[in-house]
């Protein structure tokens, strides 16, 4: 196992950046999550980590070795594909045994190896199969077996549960998240689905654009995001953002929206809000953090249901406030209606603030 | 119908409505029409190559042999006669001509088509467009210069001239239909393997060449039956009679023997025959190369 | 954390275009690629690029019959006015179009048409393709002597059928007349290459995706409106490159007309290439066989454009690395 760290690592096609100055420093045994929207540059990163495609400028380091000339497989890496890429032609086991007899193992540890892994991953009952006889949580399995069939410094999984039905891929989720303790692995693992980051990874890496926009642990990136994207990325449903403007009078900071409604600041928010570079501020709750009233009460701001989703133990209920659209969650007791109108009250130690021009979370030093 | 029918518990059963058969009809008779035009000339071919000469040369014609024989064929195959003797050297000549020239165009082309289809280097398109383009032109227009360049080489009368002509023919749809074939492997297998440690020389043979052999089966059928077709080239660069190919060893022998024509029957058919049945066997793996390489949508 | 912030406002900076490499620093990188297409490129640059040159040159002078290259003459564009000036020339310009539109007609529809007749399963129906498949298969010169042989005058199968079928009083003289000459030809032409259209027409017709045809079936259209709305548009690219690569073929046929009548009788089966042969091969008139082969050139580059396009379509869209 060996850690891995990109430094300034940029990677263009024609004038297109698909990786833009990604610096971050995987630690031995972590598991990385790589996350963010399509086309955000998430394979682009793995496959340069991995030597696939030859990089633009930057360092890649895997161990205590700058990799950047050396051919994939000379890295020491497992990789799993997005799409699995099982050899067709090959029968499972061959497709597990190909990369220990690429290394010119001895045939007798390599029929021990691939029945080892293939016990570990239950499917020593599909060794003679070929890949288009297999379902698809089956081809999963193959795809990761090929990867543990060797034992590399690190392994680069690609979206690996993305053609999942939803229970297998819970079911998956927590088989590689055990691999991953049992082995002691380092792990970069891509995808864009924020909850399987935050479920199964030791810190989530969040890039937008080509560009890495926070690296950090689930709970820190979750609870202190650092800019709007991040903010809206991470978590579901998403954070509310409301743009509103900011006035001040008798040295009391308020977020004013345009409706005419204020929403007075605490002493801790308003010297974040200093920091702002204009008037333009975006306030940011979690559903969780909003709680809903029938009837309007002190600190409270009007908003109108647009609509109600009850599943079960708890009521998502999306409402219209100053022209954004607010998500708050409610317990099944709660009753509400669309076009209802209703008062919001917001955790004043729990709401986020970005600058409106930067898209920058504002911070209170 | 529906309404005079509200009270009664059973629902009424439609009757499935068949298409009417109009369609199918006209494609069996099409088609039978279709194999009578296509097997006629054959079939006419096979008879008169059972015939004697007297027999063929009868008004109106013998349409089944009164007294078949297969003497034109034992006249062709027997390697004592002056006449068997000559077709036999035409026929290794047009062998030796057509092997050679499928297997440098597969050597030639499998890399070629590879990089075509994976590599993006400057100038890719024009070299693949110019490759493209060679078969637009007719023989015809290469003939003098090349007749000049094989002159230049030293292979004027040589199997060499033919084989290096040949190779530009067949190459452009070689490297077409590879190309295609090479197009649907997706490059994540590739990466794979150059993961799992192979250089990208062994990705590419353990991977992708084994993927791609119905392709190279079909590239190699067609540049064979090219090759083993061809004629201005044969009838231009050799006059050597030894050197001869089968269509102008054939060409040959009707200008000798103007009216013998159950022996010229005869030997196109045995002309015919090893295309005919390289295709035929292998013809899965060609149309299988047009369904999955050439012609998408 | 600043990092991070710097990286979050560069991403609005307009104008921040990474620095694209110059063309020579992009062929050095990719020096490894074309290795690749070396040797075809060398086959093909020896074969073909030198000989075009070397008919462009030759289409300018008045060379001697012998060929003997260091007597031939700068003559301008002479030996093209002689060729646009000169009667023969739009009558062999007029028999080729007949040749090859009728030609490329017909055998589109009959190809067309085997290729739908065959788009079903049915027994034997691999031996009935490999059998209509055939014709394409075997040599055009083998075609060219057994044809001849059917429409031969006096012994041919096809007029005594005629005759015998009570159609035609006397044997019919298809090959040694001038007014059937050509049209008999075209029947020879249609029957060798007609499976080419089928082939790649059934090629095409099996990426035809059953869903559609499913989908259209469930919204009441009958097999003539599937037909017509479904699976012909979806022909489309093919139809495109097989009518091209036939019009190309039968433009430059040779084999068939040389072998069975020689251009004759009295030129009504002359046709541009044999003509360029003619006036190249046995009349040793070089330098107007050349501006011939550089007319037919120019024609084939603007089909070849066409061609080139029907075949790259979608070509850029698929990714590599
Ligand atoms: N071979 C290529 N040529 C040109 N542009 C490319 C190429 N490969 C990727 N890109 C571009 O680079 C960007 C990043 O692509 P990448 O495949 O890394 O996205 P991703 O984050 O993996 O997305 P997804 O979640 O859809 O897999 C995209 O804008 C893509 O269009
Ligand atoms: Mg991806």
């Amino acid at each position: 196992m060996a850690q891995v760290v990109l430094k300034d690592l940029v990677k263009t096609y024609g004038s297109v950046y698909a990786a833009k100055d990604v610096s971050l420093t995987v630690n031995d045994g972590e598991f990385v999550a790589l996350v963010g929207p399509s086309g955000c540059g998430k394979t682009t990163t793995l496959n340069l980590v991995a030597g696939l495609i030859p990089i633009t400028s930057g360092d890649i380091v895997i161990g205590d070795r700058i990799v950047n000339d050396l051919d994939p497989k000379d890295r020491d890496i497992a990789m799993v594909f997005q799409n699995y890429a099982l050899y067709p032609q090959k029968t499972v086991f061959q497709n597990l045994a190909f990369p220990l007899m690429m290394r010119k193992l001895p045939k007798d540890e390599i029929d021990r190896k691939v029945r080892e892994a293939a016990k570990v991953l239950d499917i020593t009952h599909l060794l003679e199969r070929k890949p288009r006889e297999l379902s698809g949580g089956q081809q999963q399995r193959v795809a990761l077996g090929r990867a543990l069939v060797r034992d590399p410094a690190v392994f680069l999984m690609d979206e690996p549960l993305s053609n999942l039905d939803a229970k297998l891929r819970v079911q998956m989720r927590s088989e590689i998240k055990r691999f991953h303790q049992d082995l002691n692995a380092t792990i970069i693992y891509v995808t864009h689905d924020q909850l399987e980051a935050v479920t199964m990874a030791d810190k989530m890496a969040v890039m937008n654009g080509g560009l890495l926009q926070q690296y950090d642990t689930p709970a820190n990136v979750f609870a202190n995001p650092v800019n709007m994207f991040v903010a809206s990325f991470v978590g579901s449903p998403a954070m509310s953002l409301v743009p509103l403007e900011l006035s001040s009078s008798n040295g009391q900071s308020a977020l004013t929206s345009a409706e005419g409604w204020s929403l007075p600041l605490s002493e801790r928010n308003a010297r974040k809000v200093a920091g702002a570079s204009s008037n333009k501020v975006v306030l940011g709750a979690r559903h969780s953090t909003i709680n809903l009233h029938k009837t309007q009460m002190p600190g409270t701001v009007p908003a109108r249901v647009y609509t109600v989703e009850p599943t079960g133990d708890i009521t998502f209920v999306q409402a219209f406030l100053a022209g954004a659209i607010v998500n708050i969650s409610l317990p099944p007791s709660v009753v509400v209606a669309p076009d209802e109108q209703v008062w919001l009250e917001f955790d004043q130690d729990r709401i986020h603030l970005f600058d409106g021009q930067t898209e920058m979370a504002l911070r209170a030093d | 119908m529906t309404s005079e029918t509200v009270n009664s518990a059973e629902p009424v059963r439609v009757a499935r409505r068949r298409g009417i058969d109009g369609w199918r009809w006209a494609g069996r008779i099409f088609l039978t029409l279709l194999v009578g035009f296509t097997i006629m000339p054959m079939f006419w071919m096979v008879i008169t190559s059972l015939k004697t000469g007297f027999a063929a040369m009868q008004y109106p014609p013998q349409w089944w042999p009164a007294s078949p024989t297969l003497d034109n064929y034992w006249r062709l195959l027997d390697p004592n006669g002056s006449v068997g003797r000559d077709f036999l050297r035409y026929f290794w000549n047009s062998m030796f001509v057509s092997v050679a020239t499928t297997v440098l165009a597969v050597l030639v082309a499998v890399p070629a088509a590879y990089a075509f289809s994976r590599f993006r280097f400057p100038g890719r398109n024009f070299l693949f467009f110019a490759i493209l383009l060679r078969n637009m032109f007719p023989a015809v227009v290469f003939l003098v210069p090349l007749f000049i360049l094989m002159r230049v080489l030293g292979l004027v009368n040589t199997h060499g001239s033919l084989i290096l002509t040949y190779l530009t023919f067949g190459l452009p749809l070689a490297i077409w239909l590879l190309k295609g074939f090479y197009d649907n492997i997706p490059i994540q297998l590739e990466q794979a393997a150059r993961i799992d440690g192979a250089t990208r020389f062994q990705a590419f043979f353990h991977i992708v060449m084994p993927l791609s052999t119905p392709g190279i089966i079909a590239t190699s059928i067609y540049s064979f039956i090219g090759a083993w077709n061809e004629y201005i080239y044969a009838y231009t660069f050799l006059t050597r009679h030894d050197q001869m190919t089968l269509p102008v060893g054939i060409q040959r022998f009707f200008s000798e023997n103007a009216t013998d024509w159950p022996g010229l029957m005869a030997a196109t058919f045995l002309m015919s025959v090893p295309v005919v049945v390289l295709f035929l066997v292998l013809q899965k793996y060609f149309v299988r190369a047009l369904t999955e390489g050439a012609v998408k949508h | 954390m600043s990092s991070v912030e710097k990286q979050a406002i560069f991403r609005d900076v307009p104008g921040f275009v990474p620095k694209r490499p110059s063309f020579g620093q992009k062929i050095w990188r990719s020096r490894a690629d074309y290795l690749y297409v070396a040797p075809a490129i060398l086959v093909m640059l020896v074969v073909i690029a030198y000989p075009i040159y070397y008919t462009i040159e030759l289409s300018f002078f008045n060379t001697p019959a012998s060929l003997s290259l260091a007597d031939k003459q700068f003559n301008g564009i002479d030996n093209y006015v002689t060729i646009l000036t000169s009667p023969v020339f739009w009558k062999v310009t007029w028999q080729t179009i007949v040749w090859t539109v009728l030609s490329t007609f017909f055998a589109f529809l009959l190809g067309l048409g085997a290729a739908l007749a065959l788009h079903r399963e049915f027994v034997g129906r691999a031996l009935l393709r490999g059998l209509l498949l055939i014709p394409w298969v075997i040599s055009a010169v083998a075609a060219s002597y057994v044809w001849k042989w059917l429409y031969h005058s006096d012994f041919g199968a096809i007029g005594a059928a005629l005759v015998q079928l009570g159609i035609t009083d006397r044997p019919i003289n298809f090959i040694d007349n001038s007014t059937s000459a050509l049209y008999s030809l075209i029947v020879v032409n249609v029957w060798k290459e007609f499976s080419f259209a089928m082939i790649m027409l059934m090629a095409g017709l099996q990426t035809v995706p059953d869903s559609l045809l499913r989908a259209a079936q469930v919204d009441g259209a009958n097999p003539w409106q599937r037909f017509w709305h479904v699976t012909f548009p979806h022909l489309s690219g093919v139809s495109t490159v097989t009518i091209l690569l036939l019009v190309v073929q039968n433009f430059n046929s040779f084999i068939i007309p040389f072998i069975m009548t020689g251009g004759g009788p009295v030129g009504s089966t002359q046709i541009w290439i044999t003509h360029i042969y003619e006036l190249a091969f046995l009349r040793q008139r070089w330098g107007v066989g050349a501006a011939y082969a550089v007319l037919l050139f120019i024609i084939m580059m603007t089909l070849g454009y066409f061609y080139v396009r029907a075949l790259t379509r979608g070509d850029e869209s698929r990714a590599g690395a």
